[in-house]
């Protein structure tokens, strides 16, 4: 198909070519920036936690009383015995939080007690001598916490263990040279807290995009949080025993001892529960995203529809004098696909212009990352088949304008 | 060239049949320059439209050039209006958007002739009309004769074995007319065939044959009293 005639035809329809260029244009440049955040955001739906999401459930736990540091402490040793010894329980460990919590505890860390600013940020769990195990870990260096290294928190309490268990991510992260293990740092006290075991991977709380530079650092120090208010366990159940754990915990608790609530509203949490409030945020702006991209490609279909169809009715003569001077079918398809074809390439390189303008604009308001090339690459691909989809009826029923329209009276 | 035989074209609706063409017989030579006349709705459009293949007959037999045509299909009908037919309409119908080189080009680029030769089939053609000056005047820049002369040339670039016009001077004032006329003779003396559909008598008098259509069938002018009287005073009207 020669192009030379089609591009001197739409000369004389500078407007309507303009307008559909222009729509192409800034449905690219939205499409192609929505589906980037899209990408981001469901990325993150997947981040890994490190835990065995799928045998684990949190429960929280506050008391009805008030109680002393060592009654709270003895209180869930109780409740530690009375969890563990249930058939479908395979462990269970208290603490402050967990990944994807969203209640975020951390620490800055520094290299000396006297450091001014902090060398980075990590995340900070309480566990027992059980925490690695409850929660599915991967020891990769190092040793677990031993029983008698464990302390009780309570409150207002400042004493820091000499140890910790950190994260890989923290680990490279304060010692470059992979040599952690045995060093130590400091998280806010002037303690120096010695590191003896590495995690393979071990999430933070919080999932907001502030603590994005500091992703999977994250440590554990052997506290049991006996605070008077209350404390949240994690359980781990026997595999295939999710459901009936969960069943069977809270009940076991309130049969030991009815002075607690286990809130009936996110008191009782299946991981699978935990990850979906995390990421809610993120699932409803990728869901809006999509719903924007879909409408506005929609309405740049319908507008190529439109117009074209205008333009069909509009050269229905012209049409039939091309057929009568030997313009077969296709040669009439492949006109308007043509047609489109070029009205959508122009509309895609302005729009590939305007695509990093928005996405500039993005990166310096919202600190939003750069868009890659491969997006608008695909935004282009996708509003060129809308533009050829949505041109083919049209330019179909085009083809069937008979030659003898040639001979009708205008 | 051009030879019918019993040729009709029925139109059809739920309940009635009306025939354009009722056993309609014409042969035109190679060379010749035959007038098509007829009242108003006597089937002369329906014979030039059938005959360059812009619609289809219901029965009979159609050889163009040799080929029986009622069993070509829509691509084959294509190829045979591009390479052996030349039209020229009434209305001129030029493409608006294209300009004259471009309009002359329509049926050269559906050949998918080579550039160079396409632009010299173009130049040659409309240097045979008298516009090779206008080549990029758009059609609205024209004169209705000049839009006709450009037709002509879009015609001819083809070198089409069979010109079809259907009331080529139809839109034109006397004087235009009279330059296509003579160019269309001229046309015809270098040895091209053309079949003018027309009712105007004295465009049908330069004809070198004239055929007589009415009621949808060719008919002898001398043996047909009624069309003889009416086209005696029309063409009495012309003179004075």
């Amino acid at each position: 198909m020669d192009i030379h005639p089609i591009l001197i035809a739409l000369r004389k329809h500078k407007a309507g070519t303009l307008l559909i260029a222009l729509q192409i244009a800034l449905t690219l440049a939205i499409v192609c920036n929505a589906l980037f955040i899209i990408h981001q955001r469901l990325d993150r739906l997947s981040d890994v936690s490190g835990v065995d999401e799928s045998n684990l459930f949190v429960m929280v736990n506050l008391w009805g009383e008030q109680y002393s540091t060592d009654e709270a402490a003895a209180k869930i040793e109780q409740d530690l015995a009375t969890l563990r010894q249930l058939p479908s329980v395979q462990d269970a460990t208290p603490t402050n939080s967990y990944p994807l919590a969203e209640f975020d505890w951390d620490n800055f860390i520094t290299m000396t007690p006297d450091q001014v600013g902090h060398t980075t940020d990590a995340a900070y769990y309480v566990g027992d001598s059980h925490f690695l195990r409850t929660l599915g870990l991967k020891l990769i260096a190092g040793r677990d916490f031993r029983p008698e290294e464990v302390q009780n928190l309570g409150m207002r309490q400042s004493n820091q263990p000499p140890v910790t268990i950190v994260s890989k991510a923290l680990a490279d992260k304060l010692f470059p040279n992979g040599d952690a293990l045995g060093k130590h740092f400091y998280a806010m006290t002037s303690t120096p807290l010695t590191i003896i075991g590495i995690v393979d991977t071990l999430a933070r709380q919080e999932v907001d995009s502030w603590s994005a530079p500091y992703q999977g650092q994250s440590m554990v120090v052997p506290f049991r949080l006996a605070e008077p208010w209350g404390l949240r366990y994690v359980v781990r159940a026997k595999p295939g025993q999710l459901a009936a754990a969960m069943r069977e915990a809270p009940k076991a608790l309130y049969a030991e001892n009815r002075m607690r609530i286990i809130p009936p509203k996110n008191g009782l949490l299946s991981y699978a529960q935990v990850r979906a409030n995390a990421f809610k945020r993120d699932r409803g702006m990728a869901i809006l995203m999509g719903i924007i991209c879909v409408v506005l490609l929609a309405i740049t279909g319908a507008g190529i529809v439109g117009l074209t169809s205008f333009w069909v009715g509009q050269r229905r003569r012209q049409i039939g004098v091309r057929r009568a001077l030997g313009a077969t079918h296709r040669d009439i398809l492949n006109y308007f696909l043509t047609e489109n074809l070029l009205i959508s390439l122009g509309g895609v390189f302005i729009g590939t212009v305007l695509a990093f303008g928005l996405n500039l604009w993005l990166v310096t308001r919202l600190s939003l990352d750069f868009l890659p090339l491969t997006y608008v690459l695909a935004g282009m691909v996708i509003l060129i088949l809308l533009g050829q989809c949505a041109v083919f009826a049209p330019a179909l029923r085009a083809s069937r304008v008979p030659p003898i329209e040639a001979t009708r009276p205008t | 060239m051009l030879k019918m035989t019993h040729l009709s074209k029925v139109y059809r609706t739920e309940v009635v049949e009306t025939y354009a063409l009722r056993d309609f017989n014409i042969d035109v030579k190679e060379g010749e320059f035959v007038a098509v006349t007829g009242p108003s709705g006597s089937g002369k459009t329906t014979f030039l439209t059938i005959a360059g293949l812009l619609e289809t007959f219901t029965g009979g037999e159609y050889h163009l050039d040799g080929i029986e045509v009622s069993q070509l299909d829509d691509n084959a009908r294509s190829k045979i209006r591009n390479e052996k037919i030349g039209f020229i309409f009434q209305a001129f119908n030029l493409i608006p958007d294209l300009n004259v080189f471009d309009n002359v080009e329509v049926p050269l680029r559906y050949r998918g002739m080579k550039s160079a030769e396409r632009k010299e089939r173009i130049m040659n053609a409309l240097e045979r009309v008298g516009l090779a000056s206008r080549a990029k005047h758009y059609p609205a820049e024209l004169s209705g004769g000049q839009q006709q002369r450009v037709a002509i040339a879009r015609a001819l670039a083809g070198s089409p074995r069979l010109l079809l016009a259907d009331e080529p001077t139809g839109n034109l004032d006397t004087q235009m007319a009279r330059g296509v006329l003579e160019l269309l003779e001229e046309i015809h003396r270098e040895g091209a065939t053309i079949v003018m559909v027309t009712h105007d008598p004295e465009l049908a008098a330069r004809a070198q044959r004239n055929v007589h259509v009415i009621d949808g069938q060719v008919v002898d002018l001398a043996e047909d009293p009624r069309f003889h009287t009416a086209y005696t005073a029309a063409a009495g009207q012309v003179r004075s």
